[in-house]
C-alpha cells in the first residue's frame, strides 16, 4: 500500500488554506482482474488499475467534492482548489444547511479476511477452472450460451481528515459464477449459479473454490434445459418458499434501500426514490412478523462490503434495523443521523475514489431462524419454492414489489413436486414481511454479495452483502405478470 | 486532456507494446450539482483520463487499462495486457485488427461554452430550479449537470479517431402535498438548461396531479411522454445486437425481414441525429453506420462488431463496446421515427386513457417476449373524451412490449432522453391495451 502522508497532508493544507473549515480526502489504488469465458471462448482477460482520489471540503453548511488521478501538487492543489470552490458555490444559493463538520479522529488501519492470496492462483489456472465448468453446462443441445467468469477485486485506501484521522484500508474481494442460456420450445431460460449474480464476499481465491462452479455445472445446465418444457408457475394466493440468495434480494430492495436514511429525508427523491420508513415510526412500525431481525453489520468477515471504516471516515457498527419485527433504526451518515438525534451506522460509501461518499447498505443481514431448511417445507399443504433472481422492480417509495425468480417447484402437502417455469410473486413490504413465519437455520445462512446495486448521480455502482437464509411466506400472490 | 494529448499517450503505449494492438484513451470531466427540499445537498466534480490497451498475439487477446499515464505506468499495461494475452487460449475466430478511416464528428457534438461551466452557473441553474418551486410551494429534486470528454483511438495498422463532446442535463422532480410531478432536458449545449422553464413544466403537473384517485387495473390507452416511452423503449435495444439475435434470446431471433411491430413503428441507429450528436465510430475504431433496425415493424438489421460481423458474415456496422464486451455490440443512439400528429392531437383522439409522464424500475419479466414490469412516477393523469383530467394514483404493468407497438401512434416531435444505461430520441407515444395490474395507494 503507498505512503500518502505527503499528499495528504498537501491536500488538507491548500483546502484549509483556501476556506474549508474541515476537509478530508481519500486516496484509492484499485485493481480489478476478471476471466470470463463465453461458448468456449475467453472473452475476458483484463487487468485493470485506477488510482486518485477524493476530496471533501466543508464550507458554511455546504459540502463540495473534487476528485482527480493527478498526484502532482499543483494537481492536488487544483483539486482541494475545486472543492472548496463548489462548497462555496452551493453554499452561496442554500436557503438551508444539510451539513456539519465532523469532530471524530482515528489513527487506526484494517484489513478484510484473506486466506489464499488471489496472486498464487496463476491466470492459466484461473482460465482452466473457468474452461472446465463453462463446458459441463453443455448438457443438453438446448443450452445456446454457457458463461463463466471470475472477478478480483483489491482496494487499498488511506484517508486523511482535518480533525487529525488517518485509516489505512486494504480490502480484499472476490466473485464467481456460471450462467447456462437455454432455447428452445419457443422459449429461452436461464439458470445461474450460485444465486443469480454468482457468489461476492470479501476474501481471497477461498471465495472462488466455495463457489463450486465445476460441481454444479451440469446440473444447472441441465436444470435451464428442463425449464424450456416445465410447465407454467401456477397462479394465485399460494405460499412461497424463498432460496436464500432470493431472500437476500428481498432484503436489499424491500429493506435495505428503504432504511437508507438520506431517501427517507429525500436526498433520493429524483432518482431512486423515497421511502415508506419515517423517522417517527422508530420503536413502533410492525415492518415484518417476529421471526425478522435484520441487522447492520459491517465488520463481519464474509461480507461483500465488510470494512473497519466507512467512507467519511466513522468507524464501522452493527446496529439493529429491525429486531424481532419492529422497526429500530436506519442505515446512515454522520448529517443524515444528526437529524434524528442519533450517532451514524457508519454506512457511507463511494464506488471509488472518483465518486461522492454517500450512504450505501453494506452488509444488511435477516438473522437466521432455528428450524432445518427441510422443514420449511412440511407445513405447506400447496406452495411454491423459488430460487433465483431473474426479475425485479419495486416502487419508489419501496413498497410495491414484483420479484421473478429464474426456476420454481410446486409443493404439494409437504413435498416439492414438479418443476414450473416464470414463477414470479407481488406484495407490499411490510405485509409480506409480516406474512414470514419461519427462516432456515445457519447451516443454510449465507452472505450473500450483490456486486452491482445502482444508487446517486452520477450513478454509482455499489458493493453490498445480504447474509440470509431460505425463508417462508404465507398468502403470497403468485404468478404475476403471465395471467 | 485535449486531443493532441490523448493521441500522444495512445501512440506512445502503442510504441511501447509493439505488435498488434490498439489503445482508448479517454478523458472526461464531469460537475453534476444535485438539490433537495430546494436546495444543493450533494456538488461535485470528478476528473480522469484513462487508457484500454488490447493486445492481440497469434489469436490471443489480453486487455489491461490504468490511469497511471506515467512511463512506467504505461510500461506496466503493456505487460499485464501482454501476460494476458500471453496465457490466453488461441481463438482462431478472434478478427485481426483493421486500418479504419479517420471520421469526423457529427455537428453540434461540441460547445465550448459548455466545456467551461463553473460550479457557480450550474448552482444558478439550481436556484432558478428553487425560485420556481419556492413561487409554486412545493419542493423540487434533482440535478445540473455538465460533462466535457474526449476518447482517441489508435491501433497498430495506422487507425487514428478522436471524438470530443460536450452533455448536459437538468433533472427536476417537484414534490407537492400529494402529488410529483417531473421534466427533464438532455442536450449537448449550454444554452438548454433553462432552470426556469423546466421547472415550471414539473410544478405544473404536480399541481395538476394533486388529490391522485385510484382507477382500475387493467388494459388501458396509454400516451406516455418521451421519458416513459424512451425508458420503455430502452429494454429493446440489446435485442438488436447480433449476438443475442444469433444465440437465441432475442424477439429477433425467429429472423430479419419479419414483421414484430405495428406498421407505423420505424426506428434506426443514427449517431448523427441532431439528438445524439455522437461518437462516429466504435470501440474498435471502425465508422458506425446510421442503419434502420425496424421499418414499419418489420426488422432489417442488427448490429455488429468485428467478431460478430466475421461470425455472421454480416457487415461490421460499427457498434463494438470497449473491449472486453462479454456483452457484444450495441445499439448506442437510437431513434424512434416521429408520426404526424402533435401530443394535443393525440391526447384529443383519446376516449379515455391515461397520460403518463414517466416510469420507474422497469425490469424483463420474460425477455424473448419482451415482457416488462415496472411502475408509473411522477405524474399520471386521467384522459376523459379527448380532455386532460385528474391525477392518477401509480400504477404496476406487466406488458409485452412488442404488443403494445402493435397499434402505437407517435407525436410529432423528438427528444432527446436518458437514463443511467441509455440515451434515445423518442416522441410522445399512443398504445392500446396497455396492461396494468396492480394500483397503489399513493
Amino acid at each position: 500500500m503507498t505512503n500518502f502522508d505527503a499528499p495528504g497532508a498537501r491536500a488538507l493544507e491548500t483546502a484549509r488554506v483556501r476556506g474549508a473549515q474541515y476537509a478530508d480526502v481519500r486516496f484509492e489504488e484499485g485493481r480489478t482482474e476478471r476471466v470470463e469465458v463465453r461458448n468456449g471462448d475467453v472473452v475476458t482477460l483484463a487487468d485493470e488499475t485506477s488510482t486518485g482520489y477524493g476530496i471533501r471540503a466543508f464550507c458554511d453548511g455546504a459540502w463540495g467534492f473534487a476528485s482527480s488521478p493527478d498526484l502532482t501538487g499543483a494537481g492536488i492543489d487544483l483539486t482541494a482548489a475545486r472543492a472548496v470552490a463548489i462548497a462555496k458555490a452551493g453554499a452561496s444559493v442554500a436557503a438551508r444547511r444539510f451539513a456539519q463538520a465532523p469532530l471524530e479522529r482515528y489513527v487506526d488501519s484494517f484489513e478484510t479476511p484473506c486466506e489464499t492470496d488471489p496472486d498464487t492462483v496463476s491466470l492459466g489456472d484461473r482460465v482452466a477452472l473457468l474452461l472446465e465448468a463453462e463446458r459441463s453446462l453443455h448438457v443438453k443441445p438446448e443450452i445456446a450460451v454457457g458463461h463463466a467468469w471470475i472477478d478480483l477485486w483489491r482496494t487499498d485506501k488511506t484517508f486523511y481528515s482535518t480533525t487529525g484521522s488517518r485509516i489505512a484500508q486494504a480490502l480484499r474481494q472476490s466473485g464467481s459464477g456460471l450462467a447456462a442460456l437455454a432455447v428452445g420450445n419457443g422459449d429461452a431460460q436461464q439458470r445461474t449459479h450460485p444465486g443469480d449474480v454468482g457468489l461476492y464476499q470479501s476474501g481471497g481465491w477461498e471465495i472462488v473454490e466455495l463457489a463450486a462452479l465445476r460441481e454444479n455445472a451440469a446440473r444447472i445446465g441441465e436444470e435451464a434445459a428442463a425449464l424450456l418444457t416445465a410447465p407454467q408457475c401456477p397462479a394465485g394466493t399460494l405460499d412461497v418458499i424463498l432460496g436464500a440468495s432470493q431472500v437476500s434480494l428481498q432484503i436489499h430492495e424491500s429493506c435495505g434501500h428503504a432504511a437508507e436514511l438520506d431517501r427517507i429525508m429525500g436526498w433520493e427523491a429524483n432518482f431512486s426514490g423515497t421511502s415508506f420508513l419515517d423517522p417517527a415510526q422508530l420503536g413502533t412500525l410492525r415492518y415484518g412478523s417476529d421471526a425478522v431481525t435484520i441487522v447492520v453489520d459491517n465488520r463481519m468477515p464474509r461480507g461483500l462490503a465488510t470494512a473497519g471504516y466507512d467512507d467519511e471516515g466513522a468507524r464501522s457498527v452493527a446496529a439493529d434495523i429491525v429486531r424481532d419485527g419492529i422497526l429500530v433504526g436506519f442505515e446512515t451518515s454522520r448529517d443524515t443521523a444528526r437529524t434524528i438525534g442519533r450517532e451514524t451506522s457508519a454506512c457511507v460509501r463511494a464506488q471509488n475514489w472518483q465518486h461522492i461518499p454517500m450512504i450505501r447498505m453494506c452488509n444488511l443481514n435477516l438473522l437466521p431462524g432455528n428450524l432445518p431448511f427441510e422443514a420449511l417445507f412440511e407445513d405447506v399443504d400447496h406452495g411454491i419454492y423459488m430460487e433465483s433472481n431473474r426479475s425485479w422492480s419495486i416502487d419508489d417509495h419501496r413498497l410495491n414489489f414484483q420479484f421473478g425468480c429464474q426456476v420454481g417447484w410446486e409443493i404439494v402437502r409437504g413435498r416439492r413436486t414438479k418443476m414450473v417455469k416464470n414463477p414470479t410473486y407481488a406484495g407490499v413490504t411490510p405485509q409480506f414481511w409480516q406474512s414470514c413465519d419461519a427462516i432456515a437455520d445457519e447451516r443454510s445462512w449465507t452472505a450473500w454479495g450483490t456486486p452491482n446495486c445502482g444508487k446517486g448521480e452520477p450513478m454509482q455502482t455499489g458493493r453490498t452483502a445480504q447474509a440470509a437464509a431460505p425463508a417462508r411466506f404465507r398468502n403470497v400472490q403468485v404468478g404475476v405478470g403471465y395471467n | 486532456m485535449d486531443e493532441a494529448g490523448r493521441e500522444d499517450v495512445a501512440q506512445r503505449v502503442l510504441g511501447l507494446a509493439g505488435g498488434a494492438c490498439e489503445a482508448i484513451v479517454v478523458d472526461s470531466d464531469v460537475g453534476l450539482t444535485r438539490f433537495t427540499h430546494n436546495a444543493i445537498h450533494q456538488n461535485l466534480a470528478e476528473r480522469d483520463t484513462s487508457v484500454r490497451l488490447r493486445t492481440i498475439v497469434d489469436g490471443r487477446t489480453g486487455v489491461a487499462a490504468t490511469n497511471d499515464l506515467s512511463e512506467a505506468g504505461l510500461r506496466t499495461v503493456v505487460t499485464r495486457a501482454q501476460a494476458s494475452a500471453g496465457l490466453a487460449p488461441r481463438n482462431p475466430n478472434a478478427p485481426a485488427l483493421a486500418e479504419n478511416p479517420r471520421v469526423a464528428a457529427p455537428p453540434g457534438a461540441f460547445d465550448a461554452t459548455l466545456a467551461a461551466v463553473t460550479p457557480e452557473q450550474r448552482a444558478e441553474i439550481a436556484a432558478d430550479v428553487f425560485r420556481v418551486a419556492d413561487a409554486g410551494g412545493v419542493w423540487a429534486a434533482g440535478y445540473v449537470t455538465t460533462e466535457r470528454s474526449g476518447i482517441t483511438l489508435a491501433n497498430s495498422r495506422g487507425t487514428l479517431s478522436s471524438y470530443d463532446a460536450t452533455t448536459c442535463g437538468l433533472n427536476v422532480k417537484v414534490n407537492g402535498a400529494d402529488a410529483t410531478g417531473y421534466a427533464e432536458f438532455f442536450g449537448r449545449a449550454l444554452a438548454g438548461l433553462d432552470g426556469a422553464a423546466v421547472a415550471t413544466v414539473a410544478v405544473d403537473k404536480a399541481r395538476a396531479g394533486a388529490a391522485p384517485q385510484p382507477v382500475e387495473a387493467g388494459a388501458w390507452t396509454v400516451i406516455l411522454e418521451p421519458p416513459a416511452f424512451g425508458e420503455l423503449a430502452s429494454y429493446l435495444l440489446d435485442h438488436f445486437s447480433a449476438q443475442t439475435y444469433d444465440e437465441g434470446s432475442s424477439f429477433l431471433s425467429d429472423g430479419l425481414e419479419r414483421r414484430y411491430a405495428g406498421e407505423r413503428v420505424t426506428l434506426g441507429d443514427d449517431f448523427a441525429h441532431p439528438l445524439h450528436a455522437g461518437m462516429p465510430f466504435d470501440y474498435e475504431g471502425v465508422p458506425t453506420r446510421r442503419l434502420p433496425l425496424l421499418e414499419g415493424g418489420t426488422a432489417k438489421n442488427v448490429v455488429t462488431d468485428a467478431t460478430w460481423s466475421k461470425r455472421l458474415a454480416l457487415p461490421d456496422t460499427g457498434h463494438a463496446e470497449p473491449a472486453p464486451s462479454a456483452a457484444g455490440p450495441q445499439a448506442r443512439h437510437v431513434v424512434v421515427s416521429a408520426g404526424e400528429q402533435s401530443r394535443e392531437a393525440l391526447i384529443a383522439g383519446t376516449k379515455r386513457g391515461l397520460l403518463i409522464s414517466r416510469f420507474w424500475y422497469i425490469r424483463p419479466v420474460d425477455r424473448r417476449r419482451t415482457i416488462v414490469t415496472g411502475m408509473t412516477r411522477d405524474g399520471t393523469f386521467l384522459i376523459e373524451d379527448g380532455k386532460l383530467g385528474h391525477g392518477v394514483r401509480n400504477m404496476r404493468f406487466n406488458q409485452s412490449i412488442l404488443e403494445a407497438l402493435a397499434r402505437a401512434e407517435f407525436a410529432d416531435t423528438q427528444a432527446l432522453t436518458a437514463g443511467y444505461s441509455y440515451s434515445i430520441v423518442v416522441p410522445a407515444v399512443k398504445m392500446e391495451g396497455f396492461h396494468f395490474t396492480s394500483v397503489a395507494d399513493f
